[in-house]
């Protein structure tokens, strides 16, 4: 249990053990820049506290760590005569022991007594490392989030040699290098994560040489999808770097997650176990998560695929939740085949009048689909009576729909943005296509009338006065004639608007703004009338429910908020994401909220609880589009490394990849019926996918749902069913109207 | 466009040069040419009031010279406020843990456009005129009339009018010249302004109140009443708010 002998180099500091562990503890909550933190093997200050202890051999040491660890934990609980007793029975008189124990009990925060016996477990494990390191079961954090910035970042305190640290690496990557091809992919997945957290702890503990002398030597190893962070981080040299970089703060705090097979992860512990200096060790029990599974070791390009976002891969419990995506049943309207005005609402389980014909999008079946959540699982608002005219139109509509397939495209319509000068940030086009928004970088709103009928405001109060209320048209009479016009424009953010989305029922406009703000528009006066405060940094995207009065939003502050028009606060808030939540979609059933972020990951949330229920990773690059299938089984996804990725929600798996456009992918839509995938990209290409077959060739045996490991054909030219080139104009919005007609729209920009 | 030839760097200061690096270091390849002027600006006017700050600093603690300290000081005093960063990530948590506790509120029957009670929207009217013809706006709506008419017409015969009342869409200060010498004018104070003001003198229910200047005026032609604005008006007022069935407070969420 003490190979602290056999540690070379430190027999002589072992003498003066116990004062620099005084040492450190006293001075570890500050800030660190005495220098006094240099403990390579020397005795460095006898000059602080003495500790009346001895300087012994070995088991001393260990003693005495163990009466510390024991002492904090009985003055956290206020053992205070517990504590005198035995500090008096162990000789620990010396009154700054307490205070210097007081200065770093205190500046670790809050920690539950019950880690008081995983310290001293930890204490008797370390102990074999140099006695610099010994000092981690004081200063690790655990579980527990600290709300300290300082005491955050003290966790990096941990000192090894700074100049081993090339050292353990190496060795690290010596013995990788060694192991057999079917392991040396899955441990290859610690090189990123451990060089991170090393380089950071070199520039915490100010070895500004060793870091950047450390990053030098393995940066260019890294993978290349790293290499966009690895140049952040090349620029973090000194602390005070590192305080107000919140990623990098969140990165450090949330464990990343490798997935090893068991195999492997024997391998590699048997390996680090054996060696003295720990310190790697040390480092993949504090940051990293090693979810372990049983089977066959994963191959270089199954990592490859799964591999990228911030914090590692998802660990499968979190995949595991079970997910509602079925489709709400639709009320059964009755469409009049003789425009006889005669609705009725057939309940599910009643059985169906034969005399109309029946809604063709209504399922089938009257049993309840066991993936579809409970009608009333989340409240929604009651259908109008408008509400149920727009459905009878949408099915008459739907009924002239033309099926799509790889052998019948659908012919596309693109919408040029004229004279924008590049400003044009947003644009949503109506369900029925009858309207078309557009959000400007000078923080105006504009909406077009797509179709030949202008755009009409309600007549002033004192018009309204004076028009007969019990006239027939009377919704014709309220509107304004005189200012009739082919564009509204909306005033009123105070930056420029990032997203703009039109609610269901064509009344209302919401848009989102780099002000914090997200309006509420109405389209009867187009005027402005709410704005909705919460979130204090730039919202990127808002969507509105498939059903009205919710919205959800996503911003810079890391966070999703759920929101309903009559509530100015919002009523969910969705906490998770590393980084800034770049987009934000409902799914067609409203019970779920889909966002892609920053930090290249795609959440699912539950708008019940707020809880996340799906993690998908994968993406190299911020995710900025999402998109349901109309099934509401599936999710698309595009980001700015040109890739579609493709996932099963019911099983929480990545099922496709679609390679081929060469730029950020803004625009992402399926078919109506999910035959087609469109994606829009800043390529200036508008592509077609074949998703009927993409998701048909999902293999899902038990095994790959287990392990969450598929391999995905390269397919992708396959799957492929047409590029179409605009001219200059990066697509910034697709549509299929209700007819499977395709309207793209987009600035024109004239290089 | 953005692809005008950059300047080759032989010709471009030296900061500019740096400036050109650094975008060049963090892997951007595409921007125009005022992005460096931006950055060159930036860089100067951050420099310059931290070294600003930091003078202050010294010479409060009565040092000779600026030193590192003092910079350090004026860095973090200056960091909170220009450039604040979201809040952290547990923090976030915490809050969201207790949003997400709350149910989800039952939504009421169609009453109307789901909206937030009236003083989070930005539905009020934030001004209100009053015309001086006899129609009185019943605003069943929120929108108010913008009328204004320039002249006195009051309840005494003798005073003469100045003109015919002109319909024109003016603010509450009406500054148009005129010429008053020899006229009365009665002023009536609108009474949106003055609702505590009760006034005996009675008035006719259609008089409506513009405030003049009373610099353009000569004092002694200025006869000014504060009159309580008719019942129809006060009506019409309470009658501009927006009905809510229940509490307007959404407080407890």
């Amino acid at each position: 249990m003490t190979p602290l002998l056999s540690a070379p180099g430190k027999m002589a500091a072992v003498q003066d053990g116990p004062m620099e562990l005084d040492t450190e503890k006293e001075t570890k909550p500050e800030i660190l820049s005495d220098g006094t933190s240099k403990l390579s093997g020397n005795a460095a200050s006898g000059t602080l506290s003495s500790s009346p202890l001895t300087a012994g051999g070995a088991p001393k040491q260990e003693d005495q760590q163990t009466l510390i660890a024991v002492l904090q934990f009985l003055r956290r609980n206020k053992l205070s005569e517990s504590v005198e007793i035995l500090r008096r029975e162990a000789g620990l008189e010396d009154q700054e022991d307490s205070q210097t124990l007081d200065g770093s009990g205190g500046g670790k925060g809050d920690r539950d007594g019950g880690e008081a016996n995983s310290l001293l477990s930890r204490v008797s494990i370390t102990s074999a490392a140099a006695p610099q390191s010994t000092l981690t079961p004081i200063t690790v954090k655990r579980a527990n989030e600290q709300l300290d910035v300082s005491v955050v970042l003290s966790a990096y305190s941990q000192q090894g040699d700074p100049s081993l640290y090339q050292v353990y690496y190496s060795g690290l990557k010596n013995f990788i290098e060694s192991v057999l091809d079917c392991h040396r992919a899955e441990l290859s997945q610690l090189f990123y994560p451990l060089f991170v957290h090393m380089y950071l702890e070199l520039v915490y503990n100010n070895h500004e040489n060793e870091a950047k002398a450390f990053f030098e030597k393995f940066g260019g190893d890294q993978e290349c999808y790293y290499q966009d962070d690895l140049r952040v981080l090349c620029g973090l040299t000194k602390k005070e770097h590192l305080k107000g970089n919140e990623v990098l703060l969140d990165f450090r705090t949330s464990r990343f997650v490798l997935r090893i097979s068991r195999d492997s992860y024997q391998l590699l512990k048997r390996h680090l176990q054996e060696r003295h200096n720990n310190q790697i060790w040390n480092i993949i029990q504090e940051h990293l998560y090693i979810d372990i599974f049983d089977g066959m070791p994963r191959s270089k390009s199954q990592i490859d695929s799964m591999s990228g976002s911030f914090a590692g891969e998802a660990r499968r419990e979190v995949n595991k939740v079970k997910v509602f995506h079925g489709l709400l049943k639709e009320p059964e309207i009755e469409v009049p085949l003789d425009d006889e005005e005669d609705e009725a609402e057939n309940e599910e389980g009643k059985p169906k009048k034969k005399k109309t014909k029946k809604d063709s999008m209504g399922s089938k079946s009257k049993k309840q689909d066991p993936n579809a959540p409970q009608q009333n699982r989340i409240p929604l608002p009651e259908l109008k009576d408008s509400d149920k005219l727009d459905k009878i139109m949408y099915m008459k509509e739907s009924t002239k729909r033309i099926r799509l397939g790889p052998e019948n495209l659908p012919s596309i319509c693109f919408y040029s943005f004229l004279n924008a000068y590049q400003g044009l940030t947003a644009v949503d086009f109506t369900d029925d296509s009858s309207l078309l928004a557009g959000g400007f970088a000078d923080s105006t709103v504009r909406i077009w009338s797509v179709t030949p009928k202008k755009l009409r405001k309600v007549k002033s109060a004192g018009e309204l006065n004076l028009i007969d209320k019990e006239s027939d048209d009377v919704l014709e009479r309220i509107m304004d004639e005189k200012t009739a016009s082919e564009s509204k424009i909306l005033c009123g953010h105070s930056g420029p608007v990032y997203s703009v989305s039109f609610s269901p029922d064509r009344n209302y406009l919401l848009s989102s703004s780099e002000d914090g703000t997200v309006r509420l528009w109405s389209l009867q006066t187009f005027t402005c009338l709410v704005g909705y405060k919460g979130h204090n940094y730039p919202v990127w995207d808002t969507h509105f429910s498939p059903f009205g009065y919710y919205f959800v939003s996503g911003g810079h502050d890391r966070v999703a908020r759920l929101w309903a028009t009559d509530h100015y606060q919002p009523l969910r808030i969705f906490a998770g994401h590393l980084a800034d939540v770049t987009c934000t979609r409902f799914h067609p059933n409203s019970n779920y909220v889909a966002t892609g972020s920053t930090d290249r990951t795609i959440r699912l949330w539950d708008v019940l609880n707020g809880n996340c229920v799906r993690i998908f990773t994968g993406h190299k690059g911020p995710v900025h589009s999402l998109a349901f299938s109309p099934n509401g089984k599936f999710l698309a996804s595009g980001s700015t490394d040109g890739r579609v990725l493709l996932w099963d929600i019911g099983h929480g798996l990545m099922i496709g990849e679609l390679k081929g456009h060469t730029d950020t992918i803004y625009a992402l839509k399926f078919s109506r019926d999910g035959e087609i995938l469109a994606s829009g990209s800043m390529d200036n290409t508008v592509r077609l996918w074949d998703s009927t077959k993409a998701f048909d060739d999902v293999e899902t045996d038990d095994f790959t749902a287990a392990t969450g490991h598929i391999h995905l054909p390269d397919n992708s030219q396959e799957l492929l069913l047409g590029t179409y080139h605009s001219k200059s104009t990066p697509v910034t919005h697709l549509h299929f109207t209700r007819r499977n007609l395709l309207l793209a729209a987009g600035g024109y920009s004239s290089q | 466009g953005a692809h005008t030839k950059m300047a080759s760097p032989k010709t471009v200061p030296k900061d500019a040069q740096v400036m050109m690096q650094i975008l060049k270091d963090m892997g951007i390849t595409e921007y125009e040419p005022r992005v460096i002027n931006q950055m060159l600006e930036f860089t100067y006017r951050y420099v310059t009031t931290i070294i600003e700050d930091a003078k202050i600093y010294s010479t409060h603690a009565k040092k000779s010279t600026v030193d590192a300290d003092d910079i350090r000081l004026a860095i973090q005093c200056r960091v909170d406020q220009s450039f604040i960063s979201p809040p952290p990530r547990d923090f976030l948590l915490d809050i969201a843990r207790q949003k997400n506790q709350t149910p989800l509120p039952l939504i009421k029957p169609y009453t109307g456009p789901r909206l937030p009670p009236d003083r989070y929207c930005l539905t009020a009217p934030n001004y209100r005129l009053k015309s001086l013809q006899k129609k009185v706006s019943s605003s069943a709506g929120r929108i108010t009339v913008p009328r204004l008419s320039v002249g006195a017409v009051s309840s005494r015969p003798s005073t003469p009018t100045l003109g015919t009342p002109s319909v024109q869409t003016v603010g509450t200060k009406v500054g148009t010249p005129v010429s008053l010498t020899g006229q009365r004018f009665t002023v009536q104070i609108p009474s949106s302004q003055a609702a505590s003001v009760k006034s005996a003198t009675p008035t006719t229910p259609t008089v409506q109140n513009v405030l003049i200047n009373p610099s353009l005026i000569g004092s002694k032609n200025i006869l000014i009443t504060t009159n309580m604005v008719s019942q129809n008006s006060s009506g019409d007022s309470t009658s501009l708010k927006r009905k809510h069935e229940d509490e307007d407070d959404y407080d407890a969420l």
